[in-house]
């Protein structure tokens, strides 16, 4: 337990602390690291323009932090393409990369391509729908790999959820997050319930890791990245930044089961291949989320017993029960 | 023709040969003033509730490598650009408040070529490009030899009177040649002279012991229904020209229940100081009349009253504006202010505003600024502060 909570004091970061971005330019350069960053999209109109605009005027222009900024798309209907052009992105589509491997649809399809297609050391991905966006979604992500080579793997979490009277402000996930993959981690992966929010869709990562991994092309992504490093590595080179608060599109309750029902399948392939469904391991009994306080994460570890009581045809005083008529 | 007229015009003539292909290397550089324009626009700002946005403004002072940065005692964020001389200076003011409540999502969407959310116009733009300035003078060469003294005001709309600007220009250490106020809205505005104003808001009560039997008994909506048609037959002179806007109306709360209290916001605006001062005379006693003849309680508050101001459209500022409004394809609209401007002429400062796009939506959430237009606009601004620089506006 005491290792748990040390990972989570000395790889947990807020993005405040990345504030001075001349700094991190020079050290950057002082290290010889190249950074590329990713946004994939599938019609994003509305939202594209200012992720680019912003982004590149001032991770590129004013402080030279990103080297190379690429839209990948699969295939918009929209103006996106256009848009994204306008303001300076590489724009590209899936399909024209790797042709021969083919084309699949889908988000993971881009991250994947993107690998071959950018030249960065460091690829940052950042989602299209971000409607807050902000430098502070690349520079708080690349800033743990520029300042520590032990870590290979940042993600993002955000909110600051709501105030209890106590204080004490539970830490609160997408409801995908708080339904599905804690409590999973929570049986099957214990340690990776450190990660605040496992599914956010904004993480840098080091070349040499992602060209590693196979990529889900759709909804599993996020989770088989979490699964795959964390069986090669552990979970020492992850780390996860405060980005304080995003902006998005709300899901409908349908579009979430879709996604969850893609999630159980990448994460079951995974306990198969890592022989956790053959030979099923004791079930943890400990739920494991976090709480804030004054700033500091802390996991809070619930015992969760499910106990269970047998039929009652099997309860001697039951079957000895006089019924009265 | 004197020789130091000959050089003012040969200069002049030299900075509007430049101006088309001025505008193409400021749309070259947009990237940096549109990214301000976004970032400040997504930080809620109402007047008297400026402190995020003008915090912001003071960073990228910072950023921009300006001396002084500083939030001063009345909430406006300041710095300069020392000039290659240093023996003068040029003021360009925009301000940072805005229309919209914080409760209002501030989110700006950009599309290729327009930005649009609440303030985007009214005045992120104005603000950014004010913000903008030093590293666009870098980006295109432009070397002042007077200081340029950024300033973006705070507690400039409504209530407020425009207590920032006429702190600033009070308490400013560096005196300053010209003005400049910098408003997003509209390309082609002009304004070298303010307005006499007063704003009011009349306030209406049906008391507690009301005789609610009496004749014409009535709450308070029908009652400021009454009072303003009263006001209406106030006669309105056709010179010097003179306007009453009734500007806000808050009263009631549901479907059938009478209120007892309601506010009436009106804006007196005419050419002549003394009608103003009619006006208010015959306001206060309708208000007065009113109350004694349908038993309620009607106060009348001036919130903001300024007397007319300006410099004279022969003026070379003005002169020199129009010139290089119309070199730049900008049809100049002649639009006299009741906003900042007024502060800066009445501390004496010759002073214009410029807008600087065209805009749809103007104080709604989906205000709208368009981009091409917007070049032109910086075009105008910086070839104008050039201008001054270089002593062509002085009189």
């Amino acid at each position: 337990m005491s290792k748990q909570k040390s990972w989570l004091e000395r790889n947990t970061f807020h993005h405040g602390a990345f504030w001075d971005l001349i700094k991190l330019v020079e050290e950057k350069e002082k290290k010889g690291l190249k950074i590329s960053l990713c946004i994939p999209t599938l019609n994003e109109e509305k939202t594209i323009g200012k992720e680019v605009l912003i982004l590149r005027s001032e991770l590129m222009e004013r402080y030279p932090l990103v080297d190379e900024f690429a839209v990948i798309d699969s295939g918009s209907k929209d103006k996106t393409l256009e848009v994204a052009a306008n303001y300076g992105a590489d724009v590209y589509l899936a399909s024209d990369i790797l042709p021969e491997v083919g084309d699949k649809r889908g988000k993971g399809e881009n991250l994947w391509k993107a690998i071959h297609q950018l030249k960065g050391d460091i690829i940052c991905y950042v989602d299209a729908d971000i409607s807050n966006i902000h430098p502070r979604f690349v520079y708080g992500l690349v800033a743990p790999l520029i300042h520590r080579e032990e870590i290979t793997y940042v993600k993002a979490f955000y909110d600051r959820p709501l105030n209890y009277s106590s204080g004490l402000r539970p830490s609160g996930g997408g409801r995908v997050t708080e339904i599905l993959i804690r409590p999973l981690f929570a049986l099957f992966y214990p340690e990776l319930s450190n990660i605040i929010q496992p599914l956010s869709g904004e993480y840098a990562a080091r070349r040499e890791v992602l060209e590693k991994i196979p990529f889900p092309i759709g909804y599993g992504v996020e989770t088989s990245h979490l699964l795959d490093l964390y069986e090669l590595y552990g979970l020492e080179t992850f780390a996860q930044t405060d980005l304080d608060r995003r902006v998005h599109r709300n899901q409908t309750t349908n579009a979430l089961g879709k996604m969850s029902f893609g999630i159980l399948q990448t994460f079951f392939n995974r306990l198969h291949s890592q022989g956790k469904l053959d030979k099923m391991p004791d079930l943890e009994t400990f739920y494991r989320r976090f709480e804030v306080e004054d700033g500091n994460y802390s996991q809070l570890i619930q015992e969760v017993v499910e106990e269970e009581r047998p039929p009652m045809i099997q309860i001697e005083g039951y079957l000895n029960r006089s019924l009265s008529t | 023709m004197p020789i130091e007229q000959i050089d003012s015009d040969t200069f002049l003539h030299g900075l509007l040969n430049d101006i088309s292909g001025r505008i193409e290397q400021i749309r070259q550089k947009r990237d940096s003033f549109l990214t301000d324009a976004v970032l400040l626009g997504e930080i809620p700002s109402p007047t008297f509730g400026e402190g995020d946005r003008i915090r912001t403004v003071v960073d990228r002072f910072r950023e921009n490598g300006l001396d002084n940065p500083l939030v001063d005692e009345f909430g406006n964020a300041s710095a300069q650009l020392p000039g290659t001389v240093g023996e003068s200076s040029i003021l360009i003011m925009a301000h940072a408040d805005s229309v919209f409540s914080p409760d209002v999502r501030h989110e700006i969407q950009v599309g290729s070529d327009f930005m649009t959310g609440p303030g985007i116009a009214d005045n992120a733009i104005g603000l950014a490009a004010m913000i903008s300035l030093p590293r666009l003078l870098s980006d295109l060469g432009i070397q002042l030899r007077d200081n340029l003294i950024l300033v973006a005001n705070s507690k400039s709309l409504g209530r407020a009177n425009m207590e920032g600007a006429r702190g600033f220009l009070e308490t400013m250490s560096l005196p300053a040649k010209a003005g400049i106020c910098v408003e997003g809205s509209t390309l082609g505005r002009l304004s070298y002279s303010g307005l006499g104003t007063l704003r009011g808001e009349i306030t209406l009560q049906v008391p507690s012991d009301y005789d609610w039997k009496r004749f014409g008994a009535a709450g308070a909506i029908s009652h400021l229904t009454g009072l303003i048609n009263k006001i209406r037959e106030i006669p309105i002179p056709k010179e010097p020209k003179t306007q009453i806007v009734f500007g806000g109306l808050k009263c009631g709360s549901s479907y059938n229940t009478s209120p007892r209290q309601g506010t009436l916001r009106f804006e007196i605006t005419s050419e002549g100081d003394e009608v103003i001062g009619q006006m208010e005379d015959n306001l206060n006693e309708i208000c007065e009349q009113f109350s004694a003849e349908t038993g309620t309680l009607v106060n009348m508050e001036v919130v903001a009253k300024r007397k007319n101001c300006g410099i004279p459209f022969t003026h070379p500022l003005v002169k020199t504006t129009r010139t290089i409004m119309q070199e730049a394809g900008i049809t100049p609209q002649v639009d006299p202010s009741t906003g900042d401007l007024n502060a800066l002429i009445l501390g004496g400062l010759p002073a214009v505003t410029l807008g600087l796009t065209t805009v749809e939506n103007l104080r709604e959430v989906n205000e709208t600024v368009h981009l091409e237009p917007l070049y032109a606009g910086m075009a105008q601004l910086i070839t104008l502060i050039e201008a001054i620089d270089q002593g062509i506006c002085e009189v």
